[in-house]
């Protein structure tokens, strides 16, 4: 049973589909992508998903459980866990209490293992994604690099069973960049199932083993990144009809 | 008794929906939520009366008639003046800051109260009446209906549309609309967002006040230094009734709030201390079923 | 046995100077108390009221301020908690004959209440729409109560409640009532501000800044916002009724449609705002100023304008009330445009440069050793 069932997703804002009758699924110990140009409406698939967003028709199954139309954080307490495009930090808590909003949260509170204190779990946490030093710091003074790595850890410390990742590598120099695939191909390894929206071609089709492609709301192609890097359809898409 | 229900409840709804436009225009083009709308419904008022009475020495010359014309707009502008100074002086600094905002514009509602207090001598009276500007009455059907509030009825309208034209018809409209979408864009364009909030603010008090002179001189023929409470909470609750960015919906539910109140005031034996509750509750009620109002989020125009 | 003391003397020590979410030593806050304590030792008793009313307000100031500070619920109308307290203890004693010290804690369920009903529509709001609904609410309510004169007293209010705050203590003198008046009202606002503390520094109060700071990623890391935005106003109308039930039996003995002015909604955004909004000692620090200003500064400084024009030169009396208000709201005002941080939260930032930030470490260590 794949972890993530989408079925014949819609939604509309007035007369324009953002979303057009997508349906994909994602099984467990995947790691997937989704590109498109924008406007595609990637983000709000992921709007969809999470529960910010209700579909006009359609079903998300999430674990076998129908999860259409539940609230955002309900959602999240079930193990389907998103990052934000534009980052959104808890300007005025330190980092590490970034970190410790999530451990507060139900499944946060539940998956604590009992040795560690909650300061402790998310003191390793920020060890995990390279944020250590910047423990006490408010996060407004974060760089947005770091801020990018403190989302990521946020979420991880929900202990994801599925990871939507919303451009992770937005704003990033190479560096960071790297570090982040880094990051993500350890998270995968760890066993977390991911989904990577993501506009740096890239990086992400370093990191992924299968691709959807959106445009105008519908799903028009899924593949291997190779395979789609070929696409016809998807290079018309990206580039124009000109070529 | 319906007929009666029907116009007078059309022109006190349409007084409404004069104060609630002012605030919805200013919170659909900047975001900002200017709570001193109540103020200026209450310095309109007493701006009218002090004129009123004191131009007749200045200019003794002029017919009463001209006097009370004469004094109608000159408070009205006064006001307006007095609202884009405000604005640009507590609200443009803190464009963005919604909580400040709105703490700030309680304190300046209570502020011009306070100055409103000291400057006019305790215990004095204004005496305002419609049919001052325009006496007798008119029968329209079996209703007779005095003249005066007709004609307020007919000035107000002739605003709303007058302002419904330049929105949607002269380039200011068109950098005023192009504001209420995207502020950034807008700037980009060249529009000069300080002076647009600034004239935009100006109307809304216009507005406000002229509704409010309105308001005193065909219901309750004085003025009183709470009235902008009574002028803030229906400001709020027409323009939720309507929808919290829409200029046709604050003029709808103007209308829906004059005959809602005028039909309580009949059905139920001292109607008048409920009506004090009946913001409150229409808006919880509004909130509950449909939270958007009846005409949704952006600005539109008729 | 030397052990021992040792183990609670470092206990104290680091219960005073451990910092923790950049809330300030609270060495300071030990001190100013033991400063208030003695305050009446210095002073004569009869100009003891006005801090009196500060300790109340200082109450009402942090309720406020938990509500709007803290989690980004902005209430306007926070003058309907002050007069729910006030009238359910003042009812529940006329009516029932109950004694005080069931009026009391019964006014501030009928607090949480009020504030469970009030914030259930209040949730679903935000921003401007929340503002303007908890400022109507105080002004309708009005309109209910008078509606139902019989059974609210209408203008006059609820025959004066007899001062039965001392009744056991018939011993009491005048002066020395009030002295006792202002030790209980210290003592309870240093037991609020106390709860108050407990629950800003708890993981409750972490969740608290988060929903202020972005309520949607708050969502998203599981956190259940309602359910916290209610808790917090829960909180909120609690601390808000007790500083209202306070002073119908200290101040007023009476209580009256006063209570829902819109002028007591202001009072706690004069003191949150001139001490610094978002710290729990913030509004208390403004309500001290707040009510030291209120009494002695406006009353002697201004007593009348004169503006010069020429022949007929404008001279306007001012009033003790209306000055003061006014002043005070330009106060606000002013406040909010040049200095959002307030003065107490200044002065405090200010003394933190000083001094250094603790490693978490460090404070584990500490705590390991309390076990």
């Amino acid at each position: 049973m794949p972890l993530l069932e989408v079925k014949n997703l819609t939604k509309s804002f007035g007369g324009l589909i953002a979303v057009n009758n997508v349906s994909f699924s994602v099984d467990e110990g995947e790691i997937v992508g989704i590109i498109g140009p924008n406007g595609a409406g990637k983000t709000t698939l992921y709007n969809l998903i999470t529960g910010y967003l209700k579909p006009d028709s359609g079903k998300i199954i999430f674990k076998g459980e129908d999860i259409t139309g539940l609230s955002p954080n309900k959602i999240a307490n079930k193990g389907l866990v998103r990052t934000f495009q534009i980052v959104r930090p808890f300007r005025h808590l330190p980092t590490i209490a970034n970190i410790l909003v999530s451990l507060n949260s139900p499944r946060g509170r539940k998956k604590i293992e009992w040795i560690k204190t909650p300061e402790r779990k998310a003191m390793d946490m920020l060890e995990d994604v390279g944020l250590s030093d910047l423990m006490l710091e408010p996060a407004e003074n974060l760089s947005h690099g770091d801020l990018k790595r403190l989302e990521i850890a946020r979420a991880m410390a929900l202990e994801p069973d599925l990871l939507l990742l919303d451009e992770p590598f937005g704003g990033l120099n190479p560096v960071e960049t790297e570090y982040m695939v880094k990051t993500i191909q350890r998270i995968h390894l760890d066993g977390h199932t991911l989904v990577i929206v993501e506009h740096k071609l890239q990086a992400l089709m370093k990191l992924v083993k299968r691709v959807l492609v959106m445009h105008y709301g519908e799903i028009i192609a899924e593949g291997k990144p190779e395979e789609i890097a070929q696409n016809k359809k998807v290079i018309e898409v990206y580039l124009g009809k000109a070529i | 008794m319906w007929e009666y229900i029907l116009i007078q409840g059309a022109i006190s709804g349409i007084i409404y929906a004069l104060i609630a436009i002012g605030f919805a225009l200013v919170y659909g083009i900047s975001g900002i939520s200017n709570l001193a709308q109540g103020a200026y419904f209450m310095i309109g008022p007493f701006l009218y009366g002090v004129l009123k009475e004191t131009l007749p020495d200045y200019l003794p010359n002029l017919s009463s008639n001209a006097i009370l014309v004469l004094a109608l707009i000159l408070s009205c502008v006064i006001t307006a003046i007095i609202g884009s100074a405000f604005y640009r002086i507590t609200l443009h600094p803190l464009l963005g800051q919604e909580v400040n905002i709105l703490i700030v514009s309680i304190c300046v509602c209570i502020i011009f109260q306070q100055l409103i207090l000291i400057i006019v001598e305790p215990g004095k009276t204004f005496m305002f009446n419609i049919g001052e500007l325009l006496p007798g009455k008119l029968s329209i059907g079996n209703v007779e209906v005095l003249k005066g509030k007709l004609l307020a009825a007919f000035v107000s309208i002739l605003f709303f549309i007058t302002l419904a034209i330049v929105i949607k018809g002269t380039r200011i409209g068109k950098a005023m609309r192009a504001l209420s979408e995207d502020i950034e864009a807008a700037m980009l364009m060249g529009v000069n967002v300080e002076r647009i909030f600034m004239l935009i603010s100006g109307i809304a008090a216009f507005l406000a006040s002229l509704s409010g002179i309105f308001y005193v001189t065909t219901t309750t023929y004085n003025v009183s230094v709470w009235m902008w409470l009574q002028g803030l909470a229906w400001a709020f609750t027409v323009v939720v009734l309507g929808g919290l960015k829409s200029l046709k919906g604050a003029f709808v539910g103007g209308l829906i709030f004059g005959y809602a109140e005028i039909i309580i005031k009949k059905v139920l034996p001292q109607g008048g201390l409920i009506i004090q509750s009946f913001p409150f509750i229409i808006t919880i009620l509004v909130l509950l079923i449909r939270p958007k109002g009846i005409f949704g989020k952006r600005i539109e125009m008729e | 046995m030397p052990i021992n003391v040792t183990k609670y003397l470092w206990k104290i020590y680091t219960e005073f100077t451990t910092r923790i979410y950049d809330i300030p030593p609270r060495m300071l806050g030990f001190l100013s108390f033991i400063i208030l304590a003695a305050i009446p030792l210095m002073l004569d008793p009869a100009k003891l009221d006005f801090l009196i009313i500060a300790n109340i307000f200082a109450i009402f100031a942090a309720s406020w301020d938990l509500l709007v500070g803290r989690t980004g619920q902005i209430s306007l109308g926070h003058a309907i908690f002050y007069a729910i307290g006030a009238y359910s203890t003042a009812l529940l004693y006329i009516y029932f004959k109950w004694p005080l010290w069931l009026t009391i804690p019964l006014s501030l369920l009928v607090g949480a209440i009020s504030a469970f009903v009030i914030g259930l529509p209040c949730l679903r709001v935000k921003g401007p729409y929340l503002a303007l609904l908890t400022f109507a609410l105080p002004f309708s309510v009005k309109g209910f109560i008078y509606y139902y004169s019989d059974i609210f007293g209408g203008d006059a209010g609820i025959p004066p409640i007899p001062d039965k705050l001392y009744e056991f203590f018939p011993m009491l003198s005048g002066d020395q009532k009030v002295i006792a008046n202002y030790y209980l009202s210290l003592g309870l606002m240093a037991i609020s501000a106390i709860i108050l503390y407990k629950i800003a520094t708890s993981k409750t109060g972490l969740t608290f800044i988060s929903i202020l700071d972005d309520e949607l990623a708050s969502k998203a890391c599981g956190i259940n916002v309602t359910k916290y935005k209610l808790m917090a106003f829960i909180i909120s109308g609690m601390f808000g009724s007790l500083a209202g039930t306070v002073y119908a039996h200290m101040i007023q003995h009476r209580v009256d449609p006063l209570f829902l002015d819109v002028t007591y909604s202001v009072y706690p955004i004069i003191a949150t705002i001139i001490g610094g909004i978002g710290t729990i000692y913030g509004p208390i620090v403004g309500a001290y100023i707040y009510c030291f200003l209120d009494r002695y500064l406006f009353q002697y400084i201004i007593p009348c304008i004169s503006i010069p024009l020429g022949d007929h030169s404008i001279s306007i009396p001012l009033g003790d009330k209306d000055v003061r208000m006014l002043l005070f709201a330009a106060i606000v005002v002013f406040l909010i445009i040049k200095w959002p941080r307030g003065i107490a939260r200044t002065i405090v930032e200010k003394l933190e440069d000083l001094e250094e930030p603790r490693e978490i470490e460090e404070i584990e260590k500490e705590k390991k050793l309390q076990i």
